[in-house]
């Protein structure tokens, strides 16, 4: 059996990779890819904890995250595309028309 | 089931006048809200309730069901009447019949809305007069503010946004600090309860089994829990120096709205008072009965010499109310059958007084577009009924005898001057009572200058009398309180027998 | 046994269904309402003789009739009830007497002179007369209060009448806030003897007096609040006197009175003699038991009654207006019975109650006869010769001043004299203090007789000195009817209560003091002459009631002959101007009224405005502050709300890494 560790520091590693993303792409759909990237890493953890303690309780809330997840991109996707047709461009820091 | 029924009647009635077409809207309300009269009329003659509805004894028309659990503590749908609720749930489905009749002159936009949302507070103020529960009765509670805040904010005055919004943000962190110290409370109870029903928690409060909590001992728990409280409901009543969104919630508010604010709404503060803090802690209570003596003394002094100056009718009327709350806090001290048996009298009373002089001043601005006292004199030339019910729903506040008002007032004045709970309290009394000679000042004054001498109106309307059902509430109104005035019987035996329990059974009294 | 008794309620509530009868049909009623007045209050006056003469045989009445507030588990029990005894019968026959004349006479005054608003005039007087009856047979002190406001309400609807005018609605609303603020005394009196004793009957072995008594006694304790029983009784007496103070027009509460001359001269009449103003005297009358208790509370009803005598008569001495004159005169009389309750005499009083009645009832009917005559002009000083042209009004007239200057043998000398004497006699047997009150009172007495021959004089003596005086309106049956009957009564009432003559001749003729003796226990004269030697030290020194009878008779005619020899002639001066300074300052009635305003005007209203500052500043001002401060904040923080995605990453970011370093800290991790 793998010990969980090494499931910890991928999942980790995922999500530092996702987190980076976030913090310096100014591409919309990079923005998206890397919030995936932190929902799989999320995801990680479940699966991986599901299988140490033995039940399945991870495993399905993992499942759930997945679904979740295609909503959020199919949503997501939306915005984006509205995104460029009102501003003509996929850049987030140019649009901050929702602010105070 | 007759509770259930009465509340969701008035649910019902404000959902039918809500999509309702405009033009019938206020026929339809009217005559929609005569169903509770004739249930709580119903419910009044069948009541036989002898108890105290925390403390034992009969309670009329209960119904007590778990409905839900919450961390360990159930929540049961739990209503009943006693003596003290009785009066007010007749005093609200009166008031309300009479407050929406009272708007069928002045409101002429969005009336569907305007009548349902009177409905919807209506049922609410129902629930919160036959809640026993505490989780029941704080939905209710809160909900009783949303319709108020939308009858100010859309038909009230110039300065509606700003009054509606303080009253709504000042009652609501009110109740925030009462919802904290009252939920220490529970938490300080621990075991010792199982349920939010507020039966459980006074017996278990007045039997001592008050634990610590957070780090304060079971006394020190007590008496923050019992400030909090205090503080918000003082709020609603109001208590000087928490008055001040009252004044500007009146001047704003449509006038149906005044009527029910000051007639129905501040008696959720003092009716709160009682059920919690008068009857769960009258230990705590009579610990610090200098201190309350002093702010219902303040507030009725202080009050009536606000409505001295005050120039508009509307605002010499709501400072007023806060006199007269005043001495229910007064009467509430006491501690005595008469003092917090005239205090619970005097809630209804002041009830239909208050909603009867807004109503006044409301026909008059109806027909000249002004309150201000000095924008007008003589109006008793022209409008002689109108003029006539007002001096003598003037009289009533000032406490004429064979009135409610005076009825109400002496009860207290008599049960706090013989108040055994602190060796001051005749002093305390005799100081409050000089806000009667203040009221007939305040009083007089605003009617030799508006409705006597000769007349002289500034405006540009024609001053006419007011139509049969403008001036009809009236009527009704004043015939009410010269009954309760006559045979103040009617209630005062049912709230005897209600308020005596809280008197006997002391937990360490 | 369905006796008289039983219809005794029906003397109150026959006008009280009168004022109902007015105001909801009187607009269709002939004369505006004014026979149903008449037909109720004659009415009630039948029942009150009925009464009057079985309570004459002997019998009594006392009767919870109407629990008002039912008090459960040993609360107290708050009624209404009847208490008929020689007093309050006479009182009945007194009140329904004179309401009956003045409706009457209203017919002439107000029907005849073609006012409006009649049917809401005579509901006005159902009503006054109805709360007056109320308290009259009163059986308990909360009961007579709440009588006592109502009078004080309906005085406020009748001084008010003309409210079109600018000067009644303010007198109005003068009378009433001065008497409630001696009713707020008065009340906190009622709950505190609710407090002391339980109870606030007036009569019975269970009534406050009694009990009182027995409290000094020790033989029943009751809770005086850490007092002495005697000094807590002392200040309940006071309390309640406060009520009295207002109501009788006492100094220094009395300058609603004057004011109160706005209203309809009839109202005048009835609010004087018989109602409001009386109300205050009988309420001390009623608890004279519990008085008699407290030496102190008697000495200073007797000095304040004896300054206000006093006090009153000089301020009659100046005035213009006829109506002005008797006014002073009321107060001046009303002292006079304080007086004599507090100098120990019960019966004087109110002997003296009953006679005042009669002919200040009959001096204000007949000025209202004189002012339908001089088409409402109410000044003195424009009149003049009026005494041939209306020959009733003056006779009458003359009959009512005989009786109020106190001369031999008419109503008021009887009274007067015997007030005095009461006082005197008490005075001179070991309470001093009351020879104080009684050299106020005597010096009154000339005064009297000064200001009501003045009146007099200038009024029909003398050449008319204005073209109505020379041709002045006539007036009907009406008017005259009840002014011959008065009259009648103004001249023989004293012949009741003869003290010197019985005294000199040894005849049995003193037939109120019969007539107070009896009755039931307790509120009798004899119980009060026992308690007031035993408890306040009253002794009667031996001094027959002939020479101070002379000495008031010789000055009250010195008064009168100082005024005809000033005022007799056809064009008389105003002698009072050699006065100088001091008739500025009596014309200004001692500047009372300017105190009392600029105590309204000048300390309360910049008082209540400046509280009204306070609260708009600075307790609103809290509130709004925290707003603002809020309101403030919030348009800071919300600068972190840039539209940046990015920048709401980064904040997530670092809000997370703190979130777990402070954990981490805490929990030890490190």
């Amino acid at each position: 059996m793998v010990p969980p560790q090494y499931y910890l520091l991928l999942s980790a590693a995922v999500f530092c990779i996702g987190l980076f993303g976030i913090l310096t792409r100014r591409n919309a759909l990079l923005f998206l890819m890397s919030v995936e990237l932190m929902l799989n890493a999320a995801n990680i953890n479940l699966v991986a904890f599901s299988y140490v303690w033995g039940n399945v309780t991870g495993q399905t809330f993992g499942l759930f995250t997945m679904a979740i997840a295609a909503a959020e991109v199919a949503v997501g996707l939306g915005i984006i595309l509205v995104l460029y047709r009102d501003f003509g461009d996929v850049d987030v820091t140019k649009v901050t028309t929702m602010r105070w | 089931m007759l509770i259930e029924g009465l509340i969701a009647v008035a649910f019902v009635a404000a959902l039918v006048v809500f999509v309702s077409p405009n033009e019938y809207a206020g026929r339809l309300a009217a005559a929609l809200s005569l169903l509770p009269i004739v249930g709580s009329l119903y419910m009044w003659s069948q009541f036989d309730a002898t108890g105290n509805a925390l403390l034992g004894g009969s309670i009329a028309f209960e119904t007590d069901f778990v409905w839900l659990t919450l961390g360990g503590l159930d929540v049961h749908w739990f209503v009943g009447l006693d003596g003290i609720s009785m009066p007010l749930v007749v005093l609200t489905t009166i008031l309300t019949t009479l407050a929406i009749v009272s708007a069928w002159t002045p409101i002429d936009t969005r009336q569907s809305q305007f009548y349902g949302l009177m409905l919807f507070m209506e049922a609410n103020l129902l629930g919160v007069f036959t809640a026993l529960d505490f989780f029941v009765w704080f939905v209710f509670w809160e909900a009783v503010l949303v319709p108020m805040y939308f009858l100010v904010g859309i038909w009230g005055g110039p300065r509606r946004k700003y009054a509606a919004i303080k009253f709504f943000v000042y009652t609501n962190i009110a109740s925030l600090a009462m919802f904290i110290g009252f939920i220490a409370l529970v938490f300080g109870l621990g075991d010792s309860v199982s349920s939010m029903r507020l039966p459980e928690i006074a017996m278990a409060l007045r039997g001592g089994e008050l634990g610590g909590f957070a780090g304060l001992d079971a006394g020190a728990l007590k008496l923050a829990a019992f400030v909090a409280m205090f503080i918000g409901f003082g709020v609603k009543v109001p208590i000087v120096p928490l008055h001040t969104w009252l004044p500007d919630a009146h001047v704003e508010a449509p006038t149906p709205a005044s009527v029910m604010l000051a007639g129905v709404l501040l008696k959720m503060g003092t009716y709160a008072l009682l059920r919690f803090n008068f009857t769960m802690m009258p230990d705590v209570a009579q610990a610090l009965v200098v201190p309350i003596a002093l702010i219902a003394v303040i507030s009725v002094i202080y009050g009536a010499v606000l409505a001295l100056a005050q120039q508009d009718l509307k605002r010499i009327v709501a400072y007023s109310s806060v006199s007269s709350m005043g001495y229910v806090i007064l009467g509430l001290i006491a501690y005595t059958t008469y003092g917090v048996g005239g205090a619970t009298f005097q809630m209804v009373a002041h009830g239909l007084i208050s909603g009867l002089m807004f109503m006044a001043v409301g026909v008059i601005y109806n027909t000249t577009h002004t309150r201000m006292v000095g924008d007008m004199s003589g109006i008793a030339d022209r409008m002689p009924v109108t003029s006539g019910i007002f001096v003598a729903g003037a009289f009533g506040y000032m406490g004429l005898p064979l009135m409610a008002g005076f009825a109400g007032e002496f009860f207290i004045f008599q049960g706090a001057f013989a108040s055994t709970v602190h060796a001051a309290m005749p002093l305390f009394t005799a100081a409050a009572m000089f806000g009667i000679v203040i009221v007939a000042g305040y009083l007089l004054l605003a009617m030799q200058r508006t409705l006597f001498g000769p007349f002289r109106f500034d405006g540009e309307y024609e001053v006419t009398e007011a139509a049969f059902h403008d001036v009809a509430p009236l009527a009704v109104l004043l015939l009410l309180v010269i009954v309760l005035g006559v045979a103040p019987d009617l209630f005062f035996q049912m709230i005897q027998q209600a308020v005596n329990p809280i008197l006997q059974t002391g937990g360490g009294l | 046994m369905a006796g008289i008794f039983d219809f005794v309620p029906a003397i109150v509530l026959l006008p009280f269904v009168s004022f109902l009868v007015a105001l909801a049909v009187g607009n269709r009623l002939p004369k505006g309402g004014a026979f149903a007045g008449i037909v109720a209050t004659a009415g009630s006056f039948l029942l009150s003789v009925a009464t009057f003469f079985t309570v004459s045989g002997g019998q009594t009445y006392n009767q919870t009739i109407y629990t008002w507030a039912n008090g459960l588990d040993g609360a107290v029990t708050l009624t209404f009830g009847l208490l008929i005894d020689p007093l309050s019968a006479m009182m009945l026959v007194i009140v329904t007497l004179i309401a009956t004349l003045v409706h009457v006479f209203s017919l002439g005054y107000m029907n005849d002179e073609g006012e409006t608003g009649l049917p809401r005039y005579y509901a006005g007087l159902g009503l006054f007369t109805a709360s007056m009856l109320g308290f009259v047979v009163a059986d308990n002190l909360l009961m007579a209060f709440m009588f006592f406001e109502l009078v004080g309400l309906c005085s406020y609807l009748l001084i008010g009448f003309w409210f079109r005018e600018p000067g009644p609605p303010s007198a109005a609303k003068k009378a009433f806030l001065v008497t409630r603020f001696g009713d707020y005394f008065f009340l906190v009196g009622v709950v505190a003897v609710f407090a002391t004793f339980g109870t606030a009957a007036f009569a019975g072995s269970e009534s406050f007096p009694h009990l009182a008594e027995q409290a000094l006694h020790g033989e029943h304790s009751v809770n005086t609040f850490g007092f002495e029983p005697r000094t807590w009784f002392t200040i309940v007496g006071l309390l309640v006197l406060g009520g009295v103070v207002g109501k009788s027009a006492q100094f220094p509460l009395h300058t609603w009175l004057p004011d109160a001359m706005e209203g309809p001269t009839p109202v005048s009449a009835l609010i004087h003699a018989a109602t409001m103003v009386a109300a205050g005297v009988y309420l001390v009358a009623r608890m004279y038991g519990f008085y008699a208790l407290s030496p102190t509370s008697l000495s200073i009803i007797a000095l304040i009654g004896g300054f206000t005598a006093l006090f009153a008569a000089t301020m009659g001495v100046v005035k213009r207006e006829i109506k002005q004159v008797l006014a002073y005169s009321t107060i001046s009389q009303y002292g006079y019975m304080m007086l004599g309750l507090g100098g120990g005499g019960y019966i004087a009083a109110t002997f003296h109650l009953m006679t005042h009645a009669f002919f200040k009832a009959l001096l204000f009917l007949g000025a209202g006869s004189v002012i339908i005559a001089m088409h409402h002009n109410e000044n003195m000083w424009e009149m003049g010769g009026l005494k041939d042209k209306m020959p009733v009004t003056y006779y009458t007239f003359l009959s009512g001043s005989l009786a109020l200057a106190g001369i031999v043998p008419f109503a008021g000398f009887w009274s007067k004299d015997e007030v005095l004497y009461e006082t005197l006699v008490h005075g001179l047997g070991g309470s001093p203090i009351l020879l104080v009150a009684y050299a106020m009172g005597l010096l009154a007495v000339f005064f009297t007789g000064f200001y009501t021959f003045r009146m007099v004089l200038l009024t029909f003596h003398g050449e008319p000195r204005s073209q109505t005086a020379r041709d002045p309106h006539g007036v009907h049956w009406n008017v005259k009817g009840p002014l011959v009957v008065l009259g009648i009564l103004a001249a023989t009432a004293g012949l009741v209560n003869m003290t010197p003559v019985a005294e000199l001749t040894g005849l049995e003729i003193e037939f109120l003091h019969q007539w107070l003796g009896h009755g039931i226990e307790g509120l009798t004269s004899h119980h009060y002459v026992e308690l007031l030697e035993s408890q306040a030290g009253y002794h009667a020194a031996e001094i027959g009631p002939i020479v101070p009878g002379l000495v008031s008779l010789a000055l009250a005619l010195a008064g009168a002959g100082l005024a005809y020899f000033l005022y007799n002639d056809a064009e008389p001066t105003e002698h009072t101007d050699k006065l100088g300074g001091a008739k500025t300052v009596l014309y200004n009635n001692y500047y009372q009224d300017e105190y009392q305003v600029w105590l309204a005007n000048s300390l309360v209203q910049p008082f209540s405005r400046g509280a009204d500052k306070f609260d708009q500043g600075v307790v609103d001002g809290v509130v709004n502050g925290v707003s603002s401060v809020s309101l403030l904040s919030g348009n800071r923080v919300r600068r972190i709300q840039s539209g940046v995605v990015s920048n709401y990453a980064v904040l997530l970011t670092l809000g997370l890494t703190a979130l777990i370093l402070g954990f981490g800290l805490l929990g030890g991790w490190f």
